[in-house]
């Protein structure tokens, strides 16, 4: 068996693994590898690279949580997204890999007292990680959109380079000949292997505790025409779903302390900049990001669908809408900030989903509009003709005199704000008073159920937190292993 | 290819009146086409939200029965009333996305 969405009345198994993005498929890979019998549940499809166009409404369709249209709810609210298949969040972001920052190590050891956890232990699995997913940069020509980041910064004189990728290319291959090394490639053919099984298209309905012992998990087909539950029954079970999607089911298993309270989110503005020639490749991402001002603010590049570009305009459109038909010479660049404030994650009963809040500090609110400023002025210093921040009453912006009539009009109120890099949400360590697990992702009070994902980081890293969830799944499944073979 | 709108819901009746404003040359079928693209997706936004925006969708329907749409779409637009604002700012994004992803030529008044 690999991966199925046949309807079974029931299942056993050794470890039960919830979810099957960067934390549950290492960790089902480490363990199976290990011996164990272990079964994968996944609430989305199995989808094959390949099979829809990347950043599409069509993907958005297959492979997000409710079509891409997930919001946290605040002032402003921030949207985000959540990868909804089999391989979660890695079949559907940027690929872009940042190992996490050794001070971002040390800070979370220090701060939350995480036993047995340095930086030459992790980053040692980083390097796992790296050739694993044949991380690396682009061998060849880079598409226009990234070399615009490239040549502003350049030419400001700010830090910046190229973010490395999981994707594979062809010997001296351009950025868009790249093939993603997601988890349905790489960690869960190598579970398969192992003797793992999946269930995909099945959704948690809830773990059923006996004495405070997870003893089975009782699911639903999420695929129309199948209303008959199935039942796994298993010793151990890792919840791997998210950082929105695990803090739900422990709280609806009853394990509620320091679960879903300290949400930690990098928030992000946009623009879209327009040049005198063809910038816009609408299914890749830039590559190069800029970090002059890190970790506090970060630039990067984004998806530039046509639909997409008109999206970003919609803030403004009677002044802006009319660039919409031009959609081939604009690109669509972020500001993500490192935010001070957290947010909440909340079951409500008999209600599906978690209610989601986020608080952005005036601080926060302060960062992003500055980020935004100096990313239209990377833009103009690019070659940018006009820029149109994307905030309700922006200005449109065509030499470095607007950027401060666009400053004066910011609010971060007025912004649509998103994000798509969600953590913290069970985060783990020996100081009780701060986290939800165990040092090695045990959650507090259980005696058989374990957190494996980014809800496990202390907070945002600063940049993609995909490598650091990744090296922290398997260190703590290795841990799991290790301690069953005595 | 997505089945044209019946208008049936207040959504869909709002979303509806607010493109052929907004975009005043986009033909009927793409725009009853888009509205039911919007009406899918926020059927499939999470529990909250989702019941926030059909409350919120059921008054603005009463109202503008009561007003007439196009006053409530330029009282909702122009005044930036917490919550209310948003409303026209997801048909919005989700329309303006659905319909330059579907018909990338399509001209910034709608026409196509």
């Amino acid at each position: 068996m690999t991966a199925t969405n046949e309807w079974v009345a029931s299942h056993e198994c050794e470890v039960l693994v919830i979810g099957s993005g960067a934390g549950g498929a290492t960790t089902a890979a480490i363990l199976a590898e290990a011996g164990h019998d272990v079964v994968i549940i996944e609430e989305g499809p199995w989808v094959d690279q390949g099979e829809v166009v990347p950043f599409s409404l069509e993907q958005m369709d297959r492979q997000y949580r409710s079509g891409g249209v997930t919001v946290a709810l605040g002032v402003p609210s921030i949207a985000y997204t959540e990868g909804r298949c089999a391989g979660g969040g890695t079949e559907v972001n940027s690929g872009l890999y940042r190992r996490p920052p050794e001070q971002a190590i040390a800070r979370w050891q220090s701060e939350y007292d995480i036993d047995d956890f340095d930086a030459d232990g992790l980053l040692a699995i980083c390097a796992e990680v790296e050739e694993q997913l044949t991380v690396q940069t682009v061998p060849g020509e880079h598409t226009r959109a990234s070399e615009i980041l490239r040549d502003g910064a350049a030419a400001l004189g700010w830090e910046h380079d190229e973010s490395p990728r999981w994707m594979s290319y062809p010997e001296g291959g351009r950025a868009v000949d790249g093939k993603r090394q997601s988890m349905t490639r790489t960690y869960l053919p190598r579970a398969f292997a192992a003797g793992a099984r999946m269930l995909t298209e099945h959704r948690l309905d809830r773990l059923v505790l006996s004495g405070g012992k997870a003893t089975s998990a009782q699911l639903s087909a999420t695929t129309t025409g199948v209303d008959r539950p199935t039942t796994i029954t298993f010793k151990s079970v890792f919840v791997c779903g998210g950082a929105i999607q695990t803090p739900a089911i422990l709280q609806r298993a009853g394990f509620r302390h320091r679960v879903g309270r300290t949400l930690a989110v990098h928030p992000t503005v946009k623009l879209a900049a327009r040049f005198d020639e063809n910038v816009n490749t609408p299914d890749d991402v830039p590559v190069f990001q800029v970090k002059e001002f890190a970790p506090g603010i970060s630039f990067g590049g984004s998806a530039s669908h046509p639909g997409l570009v008109a999206l970003s305009l919609t803030d403004n459109w009677r002044d802006f809408g009319a660039a919409v038909t031009a959609w081939p010479e604009l690109a669509i660049y972020y500001a993500a900030i490192t935010s001070q404030g957290r947010g909440w994650v909340q079951a409500i009963p008999g209600v599906r989903d978690p209610i989601v809040t986020y608080r952005l500090t005036k601080r926060d609110r302060a960062l992003l509009g500055q980020g935004l400023a100096r990313l239209a002025l990377l833009m103009l210093e690019a070659g940018a003709a006009e820029v149109y921040p994307s905030f309700k009453q922006a200005p449109l912006v065509r030499s470095r005199a607007d950027l401060a009539k666009m400053t004066a009009a910011f609010a971060a109120t007025k912004a649509s704000v998103m994000t798509v890099h969600l953590c913290s949400t069970a985060p783990m360590g020996e100081n009780h008073k701060r986290t939800a697990t165990d040092s090695f992702g045990k959650v507090h009070g259980a005696t058989n159920v374990w957190v494996n994902d980014a809800a496990l980081l202390p907070d945002a890293p600063g940049v993609n937190p995909q490598a650091s969830v990744m090296a922290i799944a398997i260190r703590n499944a290795r841990r799991f292993a290790d301690e069953r073979a005595g | 290819m997505r089945a044209p709108s019946t208008l049936s819901t207040p959504m869909a009746r709002f979303a509806d009146a607010l493109l052929a404003v907004d975009l005043p040359a986009l033909p009927v079928g793409p725009r009853r086409q888009t509205v039911s693209f919007i009406d899918e997706r926020v059927q499939t936004m999470p529990s909250v939200p989702r019941f926030g925006v059909k409350a919120i969708g059921v008054g603005v329907d009463i109202v503008s029965r009561l007003a007439g749409v196009d006053r409530v779409i330029s009282l909702v637009t122009k005044v930036p009333i917490p919550l209310l604002a948003e409303y026209p700012r997801l048909i919005r994004s989700l329309a303006f996305a659905y319909i330059w992803e579907t018909w990338p030529a399509t001209e910034t008044d709608g026409a196509q």
